[in-house]
Formats: structure tokens, sequence, C-alpha cells
């Protein structure tokens, strides 16, 4: 037993590695961007720009963990709060702190009970028992759903029924496996399910203000490349990619 | 804060997810203790693979089988039967989570003799009782973490830290380590009782 899981680890330990000719650079990012960051960051390993080691999560998880000396260099936030909490740390590189990208709120719905809604109106109805969206506590896509509902008159009603989640994703998720009969999350998150359809899309003028700032950690390692990343995100080659996954540019 | 709520609540619930474990679980642990059967391996197996496998998956399994299109969640929500985000999950993903524990121990003491297994039986309720009142991973993915209806005191944990409301946080943490203390306190204290 114990040659057994000694030669796992050998074989581990001694695998090859390449040395990567540019130091990899550890970017906290909000979940939200996980499907249109891991595709420009292939780009951008392909043209040799260097390696990106991401940590995807809810932006108030990953704000703790920044505050709490987590070893990140560059912080991407789905809101200006939790990018705030960071920046009262005094952790930030206040000058490299940039507004990234744009997004839009959407109502989803399972798969096989497809429809459009009206209005929104329509889902206080009473076939909406259950109604995922990020923790209103504290998760950018919850804090935004519940501005939004506030604003439509329409949170009272459906407080109630709220299902609040660790994430925008873990919202879209309770949709996708039927747990819940709704889920407000980002436009950018129903475009990429498979299994829940858009029953709603929040006008930008109706909504509220959506904007990802991105800045670099105080503590980072590699802030030179962490601000190349940034330029990159910022070039219209990282400008083409998100926009292919629904994100607006901040600029 | 809801400190008696979710104290009370994740104290229920622990105890309801005992009680339902405790008949099926006192005679899988007399069966492996007592009876050579076909399959006996198989079922040792099955019913330790929660203590070893993650929580979280062991609650993914249980979202798809009792989710609106699981295979058991399909039958129930004919029967008008909700599952899954409610209290109920909350019971059975404690239960899950708590019977390797109790069928082990007191399996233990049926392999000595009859009338000595009962501390073993209670030493293995409370161990599952114990277990049930920390049980995080497979809870939150198959009951969430709803204020007032699904809120556990380890999940209430998680979701006040992750929100940043440390304080709140700090005084389950006092509960919950009160609690799970006077629960293993109590079986180590059955268990010496027992003839070694």
């Amino acid at each position: 037993m114990f040659a057994t899981l000694l030669a796992i680890w050998l074989a581990f330990a001694c695998a090859p590695q390449n040395a990567p000719e540019r130091p990899a650079i550890t970017v906290s990012a909000a979940v939200s961007l996980t499907t249109a960051l891991t595709a420009i960051a292939q780009e951008y390993a392909r043209a040799g720009s260097g390696t990106i080691r991401f940590n995807f999560a809810a932006s108030n998880v990953l704000a703790r963990q920044i505050v709490n000396g987590a070893p990140v260099d560059l912080f991407i936030s789905a809101d200006a709060a939790q990018m705030d909490v960071v920046a009262r740390a005094g952790l930030l590189r206040e000058q490299s702190r940039v507004n990234l990208l744009t997004n839009q709120l959407a109502v989803v719905v399972p798969n096989d009970r497809q429809r459009t809604f009206a209005s929104i109106n329509d889902l206080a109805g009473q076939a909406y028992r259950r109604i995922a969206i990020g923790d209103p506590q504290a998760v950018p896509a919850g804090v935004y759903a519940k501005q939004y509902l506030e604003r439509e008159g329409l949170w009272s009603a459906i407080e109630p029924r709220v299902v609040p989640s660790a994430s925008v994703r873990a919202a879209l998720v309770a949709v996708e496996s039927g747990a819940a009969d709704a889920a407000i999350v980002y436009r950018t998150d129903a475009r990429v399910s498979t299994r829940a359809s858009v029953a709603w899309v929040v006008a930008a003028d109706r909504g509220p203000r959506i904007v990802y700032p991105a800045a670099i950690v105080r503590t980072s390692t590699e802030p030179a490349e962490s601000q190349r990343f940034i330029d990159f995100l910022r070039s219209a080659a990282g400008a083409r990619v998100f926009e292919r996954f629904g994100f607006g540019s901040a600029r | 804060m809801d400190l008696w709520q979710i104290t009370w609540f994740t104290v229920a619930c622990a105890s309801g997810a005992t009680a339902i474990v405790l008949p099926p679980g006192v005679a899988v642990a007399w069966a492996l203790a007592r009876r050579r059967f076909t399959g006996r391996t198989l079922v040792e197996t099955l019913v330790s693979l929660p203590l070893v496998m993650p929580p979280v998956a062991t609650g993914l399994i249980l979202l798809m089988l009792l989710s609106r299109r699981g295979a058991i969640g399909r039958i129930l929500e004919s029967a008008g039967i909700e599952v899954v985000f409610t209290w109920k999950a909350v019971v059975l993903a404690m239960a899950v989570m708590g019977l390797p524990l109790l069928v082990r121990t007191a399996r233990a003491g049926f392999s000595i003799s009859l009338p000595l297994a009962w501390p073993s039986i209670v030493a293995g309720a409370v161990l599952a009782f114990a277990r049930a009142l920390g049980e995080f991973g497979a809870t939150i993915i198959v009951a969430g973490s709803i204020p007032g209806a699904t809120r556990t005191l380890a999940v209430a944990i998680y979701s006040y830290t992750e929100t940043g409301q440390d304080r709140q946080a700090g005084v389950l943490l006092v509960a919950s380590a009160s609690i799970a203390f006077l629960a293993l306190w109590y079986a180590n204290r059955l268990a010496e009782r027992r003839p070694a």
C-alpha cells in the first residue's frame, strides 16, 4: 500500500515540467467570467504571452480571500462594492483600477418549462415558487437582482420565494437541475447554458448599471505581468472575445 | 440574527435524521456483525461510502435523484411532495451522512454480545447526531441556504462568512462548537463504559 502511494507520488513529483518563459499570474475573477476569460487566456497563452491561473468564485468570496491574504495578482469583480472591500483594506494598486466590462440581467427558466415573459411582473406569478438569485447580502448578481426588483416594486412579493445562492452560477444551476422555477442571472450566463432558457432580458436602461472593475492587488509579485494581461483584456482582441460571450465594453 | 431559530432548526433536523436512520442502521449493523450473507462486503462498502466521498458529491447524487427531473423527484412531484430546498432535504442529507457512523459504531457492539450492544447503539446514534449537526456539503447542494427555511448552523456560518457578517458567524460558531462538544463528550463517556 505504502509502496504504491510512494510510486504514484514519485510519478507526479518527477514528471517533466516545462519551465514557462513568463511567470504565471493568478487572477481571481467573478464566476460569471469563467467561460469568457478561459477562452481569452487560451488565446493569450497560445500567443506566448503568458500563463494565467484562474480562481473563479462569487466576487464577495474573492474579495474576502484577498483581504485575508490570498496570494492574488489581479482581481476582476462583478461589482464596484466588492472591489471597494479590497480597496478599503488598502490592498489595491489604485492607479491600476479600470472598469472593464458591462453586463445585463436576465430571468431564466428550465428548458422544459420554456416561456417568454410579457413583463417582469410575470415573475411574481404562482408558477414561480422558488426563484434563485445570488445571495442579495453580498453576491453581486444578487445585489443587482434585488436592486432591480425593488425598482420594479416586486421585491416584497418575491423575497419570500428567493433561494439565495452562493454565486450567480449556483443560481443558474438551480434552474438547470429543475430545483428552482426561475433564476435571475446575467444575460451572459444564460447564453452559455444549454438547460435553461431566457424568459426575460432586463433592458439596460431599466436595470442597475452593471460594471466589472479590474485592479492589481498590492501584494502581487507580478505587477508588470498583471498589467500586461489587463491591457490584453482591453485590447481589440480581448474585446472581441468578451463581445462573443455577450459582455459589453465599459469604455 | 436568528440564533435560536437556526440552532433549534439544526438540532431538530439532526434529531429527525438520527431517528430515521436508527431502525435501518441498527438492522444493518446487526446483520453485518452476526450474519454471513452474499454481498455482505458490498453492503458494508455502500453504507460507509458517504464517510469517504466528498459530501458535495453525495449532495449532488441526492439532488440528481430528487430534483423535479430526477428518478425519485419525478414520482414525488406527481404526489405533490417537494424535497429539494425544503427542510426534508436537510434531514435527508443529514441522515445519509450520519448513517455510516451509526452502523460502524453499533456493529462493534453487536460483535461482542447482544445485551452489551446498547451502549454502542446509543454511542453510534450520538455520533450520527453530531455528524448531522455539522453536515454542510450535501446540505448546501440539495437544501440550499434559505433563511428561515433550510439554513442550518453549518450553512449559516458559511453564508455569513461569505457575505462578510463575521460577528453573526462567530456567534453561531460558538453555538455549533458547544453542541458538538456535548454530543461527542456524551458519546465518549458511553464508549468508555463499554467493557474492553
